[in-house]
């Protein structure tokens, strides 16, 4: 028999053995995975909602009512030239209302009331992520508001950067938390792979002095850590799914219409398979740790 | 077979459990050590199995100097030495077949082999017919065997047993002893501690006494 069909053999029959010891094991690693689980898919979904508000008008250039067409050629012409600046899009004063009773269909009475349209006609400008950051969007922005024909300038995107700074940050605190729990569960899955070596101690002594290869001696605990890792980043992908899907079904189409988007989004595969291997690692790691202590 | 030059092993400060053992084993040679408590019996068969390692000196076993193995080499080593015990160090939870076939399964033998190899030896030592049983059903001669058959198993050159009757009545020893006598005929080296004096001089082979970690007298011939 191989070391790994040995290895996978005793690790699976001294699991089975452990009991009580290897669930709570299996439990502390699904806490800390379900945990970095949770936060990837919150973070992935908000990160959905930012791109799509990233995608909408960065720049809002406001035109006077009295601008003639030459003037807004001249304007948008300007505007293309312009370094920052990735795209230009005119829209009418009748193509603001459209789009007002369009997305907010409840408040077209406000709008019936004003009786003529009171939306000014616009320059809707997007930026290029990568040409100069929020200051130079803030020169343009100001530079653009002096010339003729032009009303106001708005650079809406910096709250939207601030979001992403918090969104950021909550991410790196997530990781964090993630982080910590893992290394607890490390922890508590070196000790029960400890115990079971503790458990199979005759049988330890005896595979040394018959001259058993190390690797047939530690590889059972290796294996077993394994094992307890992943399963447990098993188990909590499962919760995560069965999380998702209850409240994707509750709250789903509620959650998505708030952020913009069209659905949820769940883990991607990529995500589901580092998850996995990322338990099956850390089990392997606290498993090779507690395996040292066989000398 | 087995050379030891100037061997020593200490315990702290003055404590010597060996004091400069000079002795020769043959190959296929059956040679007793025996003397009082304390001798230094079970501490050189812990140096033979590299359990421990000398103080001072040289060990030397199959022409092979033993002080300087690395970890993966002593492991190879022990898969040319069978070793027997007084307390048997038989695992509970597994069968008799088990036991014996655990260590062909951990040198990585095909699982046939295993079977072949496991069922002549317990065949040899008599036990065919107790294959199933668990270590606690069996008596003490019984288990006894089992040991003997699990250290013949892999076909050792050399075969240790520290103490192997300790814990048995005086027809089981002789029984054991038989073995130990047939082992050896098969050209295999035994070397076996006991201070059991009727068994040493019922198997009348050579005795090598230890006092206080010295040798006792020259290497000796039992009657």
């Amino acid at each position: 028999m191989s070391v790994v069909g040995y290895a996978f053999e005793e690790a699976w029959a001294s699991l089975r053995r452990s009991g009580r010891s290897a669930l709570v094991s299996i439990g502390t690693i699904a806490i800390a995975f379900a945990t970095l689980g949770g936060f990837l898919l919150v973070s992935l979904n908000v990160q959905g909602v930012l791109d799509q508000w990233l995608q909408a008008a960065e720049m809002s250039v406001y035109l006077l009512d009295t601008t003639s067409e030459t003037e807004r050629l001249a304007l948008e012409e300007f505007l293309r030239s312009q370094p920052t600046v990735a795209e230009v899009e005119y829209v009418s004063r009748e193509r603001a209302l459209d789009r007002f009773r369009s997305d907010f269909p409840e408040l077209s009475d406000v709008t019936a009331g004003v009786g003529e349209n009171p939306f000014p006609s616009a320059l809707e400008v997007r930026l290029r992520t990568d040409a100069g950051g929020d200051a130079a969007a803030d020169a343009l922005s100001q530079e653009v508001a002096g010339q003729p024909g032009v009303s106001d300038g708005r650079y809406d995107r910096r709250w939207v950067g601030r979001l992403m700074g918090i969104v950021t940050t909550a991410r790196l605190i997530g990781a964090l938390a993630a982080g910590i729990l893992m290394l607890g569960a490390a922890f508590t899955v070196a000790a029960v792979v400890r115990l079971s070596l503790y458990a199979r101690r005759d049988e330890l002594e005896i595979m040394q002095l018959v001259g058993a290869p190390f690797s047939y001696i530690r590889g059972p605990a290796i294996f077993e850590g394994l094992l307890l890792g992943g399963i447990g980043a098993g188990v909590a992908l499962i919760a995560i799914a069965i999380l998702y899907s209850t409240l994707s079904r509750w709250l789903g189409s509620d959650l998505a219409g708030f952020g913009g988007i069209g659905q949820l989004r769940f883990l991607g595969l990529t995500e589901f398979v580092m998850m996995l291997l990322g338990g099956i690692g850390v089990g392997a790691a606290a498993g090779t740790v507690a395996a040292r202590a066989v000398r | 077979m087995i050379e030891t030059q100037s061997l020593a092993k200490s315990y702290g400060r003055g404590m010597f459990a060996l004091r400069d053992l000079n002795l020769k084993i043959d190959r296929g040679e059956f040679a007793f050590l025996t003397g009082p408590s304390g001798a230094g019996k079970s501490t050189l068969l812990r140096l033979l199995l590299l359990q421990e390692k000398p103080s001072e000196g040289e060990v030397i076993v199959a022409g092979r100097n033993l002080s300087h193995l690395t970890r993966d080499e002593v492991q190879a080593y022990r898969r040319t030495v069978g070793f027997v015990f007084q307390d048997f160090k038989l695992i509970a939870s597994k069968t008799v077949f088990d036991n014996v076939s655990f260590t062909l399964r951990v040198l990585g033998q095909p699982i046939e082999e295993q079977r072949r190899r496991t069922y002549q030896v317990l065949k040899w030592v008599g036990l065919q017919h107790r294959l199933n049983a668990l270590p606690e059903e069996l008596s003490g001669g019984e288990q006894q065997r089992v040991a003997i058959a699990r250290a013949l198993v892999n076909e050792p050159h050399l075969v240790l047993a520290d103490e192997p009757t300790g814990n048995l009545d005086p027809d089981l020893s002789l029984e054991i002893m038989n073995l130990f006598r047939d082992i050896n005929a098969r050209g295999t080296t035994v070397l076996v501690a006991t201070h059991d004096r009727e068994l040493i001089k019922w198997v009348g082979r050579r005795v090598i006494q230890l006092d206080h970690g010295h040798m006792a007298g020259a290497p000796g011939q039992g009657s």
